[in-house]
């Protein structure tokens, strides 16, 4: 038996409040998240949702054992990987910033010794710099990525600013703007082809919400 | 300092029971095949000098080769790939031979994954080539071989699917030309090349590329498919394409009947040395192609072939088993 129920991983946190919220507007009964204590896989009628930290909703995806994945364009472009990234459901909103300390280093690209830049995306960190034809020594933390230049590690930082108020409290000014992040739904290659009217159905459905939200 | 003797190295792994015998009978099966369809075995060197490869970069990244040195310190590659010796052997030792030259294979590669990705260094692979052109020569569209091809990889597809399978077809001048109609220059075609064969519809009305380039990878799915671009294509030879696409899948339809005949307008040159017909086979359970192929061409030879993964398609008919039998639908077929 064909199994047509399509299977999707949400990105536990943020946009899964989001998320949540979008469903409810398609029509979907999302009571069951109310009270979800620790549960982390749910069956709708219309889907099955697993709950996952945003890197292992990629790589669910990319393996298969769910079809659908929503996750931030950020952790598309640190992780990469191999899916069909179909639609930008438009919450989520933020950047991802070069920042330094306020007064310092106001040209970040001037001047030719080394600097060291830390962030949790050091992929994202290389080919940005890399963009600039500058060589940068990168060091990953893990979060309050802030903390690096206060503390001395780093000259600067390339994390994700939403409304800049933390670089802000912490005395750090944005240098330049890296790319535009929002939430995306990605699609396991396969399950586009062999699941293609489910798909379809959930894609129309998630459009036409987002649109009406864009006007 | 820490000893590795006792496990194999990341990325690979033994194979025993049902998983060894399940893949040395797909691998029979498969070779049986193809030589009942005049198909002749060859079987190349497990280490191959880099020059091979390093002419087709794009698709055989540096980083993703296995590589030593042999005893006069030049620099050897494990074969990533089978397509390219056999190309080699074609233009070499077999230059002499009268085309078409049909070839098949059954043998591992090698590529380096990223670690932990769950995903294996070593793989199986049984395929056939059908050398089409020898100097010079022209392959390509509607070329000779392409219909037996087709046919063969929808059979070598039925035969290790174990469930539910699709095939697709697509052609990568779709792209291409649409690509130089719309004056897309070189250094952004790579970049919304790989947009359209993502699907990724935002980026691609993000980056203001034209409607019809847009569309195209949305083009995908059954018979109705066909109709949709039809009223998007303006262009005569685009038009053609799209009808000997129309009557390749048609005959599929014919062949494997039902809707396990699917088309793709979006697939794309991605590995950068296909210039015509482009196929995958999908089999449930599995989350990427377990069998590709398509026309190419290499130096000066085209050709048309394609890989199944036998590694893959082990160990899902190892996977639909247990599961069958743990639901106690094992002897439902």
């Amino acid at each position: 038996m064909r199994n047509n129920k399509i299977r999707i991983a949400l990105t536990k946190g943020r946009l899964e409040k989001e998320a949540l919220g979008l469903f409810g507007e398609m029509g979907w009964d999302v009571s069951a998240f109310s009270d979800k204590g620790r549960r982390l896989i749910f069956t709708l009628p219309g889907a099955q949702i697993v709950l996952a930290k945003a890197p292992d909703v990629i790589t669910y995806v990319e393996h298969g054992v769910c079809d659908l994945g929503i996750t931030g364009k950020d952790m598309i472009m640190e992780y990469g990987g191999r899916y069909f990234e179909v639609a930008d459901f438009g919450f989520g909103r933020c950047k991802f910033a070069l920042a330094s300390k306020k007064g310092e280093r106001e040209n970040f690209f001037e001047g030719c010794e080394i600097k060291t830049v830390a962030s949790k995306y050091p992929n994202v960190t290389r080919r940005f710099f890399e963009s600039k034809g500058m060589d940068v020594d990168i060091v990953k933390i893990e979060g309050s990525v802030e903390l690096a230049p206060l503390l001395g590690l780093a000259d600067g930082i390339v994390d994700l600013v939403e409304t800049g108020a933390t670089l802000k409290e912490n005395g750090l000014e944005i240098r330049e703007e890296i790319a535009d992040i929002s939430a995306r739904l990605i699609v396991n290659t396969v399950s586009m082809k062999m699941k293609k009217p489910e798909i379809d159905g959930f894609l129309r459905l998630v459009e036409s919400k987002t649109q009406e939200k864009v006007k | 300092m820490k000893k590795y003797g006792l496990t194999t190295p990341e990325g690979t792994r033994d194979l025993l029971f049902g998983e060894c015998t399940a893949r040395r009978d797909i691998e029979t099966k498969l070779t049986r095949l193809f030589k009942n369809h005049g198909f002749s075995e060859v079987i190349t060197p497990f280490l191959e000098f880099y020059d091979l490869f390093d002419s087709s970069r794009r698709y055989f990244p540096q980083e993703n080769m296995y590589k030593l040195t042999d005893a006069k310190g030049r620099l050897m590659v494990i074969r990533p790939d089978s397509t390219i010796p056999i190309i080699r052997l074609a233009e070499t030792r077999l230059k002499d031979e009268p085309r078409p030259l049909k070839l098949c294979y059954c043998q591992t590669i090698y590529r380096v994954n990223p670690k932990e990705a769950g995903r294996d260094d070593e793989i199986a692979q049984c395929g056939i080539e059908i050398i089409i052109g020898g100097e010079g020569g022209e392959g390509g569209e509607g070329g000779y071989g392409e219909s037996e091809a087709l046919e063969l990889a929808v059979k070598a597809l039925e035969l290790v699917g174990g469930g539910e399978v699709r095939f697709e077809i697509g052609h990568c001048g779709f792209f291409e030309q649409l690509a130089r109609d719309n004056k897309i220059n070189e250094t952004e075609v790579d970049e919304i090349r790989r947009l359209v064969e993502t699907k990724n519809y935002p980026e691609l009305l993000a980056a203001g590329v034209p409607p019809d380039l847009r569309e195209l990878p949305k083009l995908f799915g059954g018979e109705e498919t066909f109709g949709k671009a039809e009223k998007l294509f303006g262009d005569k030879e685009m038009k053609k394409r799209l009808n000997s696409l129309k009557s390749a899948y048609d005959n599929l339809r014919r062949i494997a009947g039902g809707d396990k005949i699917t088309v793709d307008l979006g697939l794309t040159n991605k590995r950068g040395y296909y210039i015509g017909t482009l196929f995958n086979g999908y089999t449930e359970g599995f989350g990427k192609p377990v069998l590709s192929g398509g026309v190419y061409k290499v130096n000066n030879t085209a050709a048309i072939g394609f890989a199944v993964n036998v590694s893959a398609a082990a160990a899902n008919k190892g996977r639909l088993l247990s599961e069958n039998i743990a639901s106690g639908d094992a002897y439902a077929e």
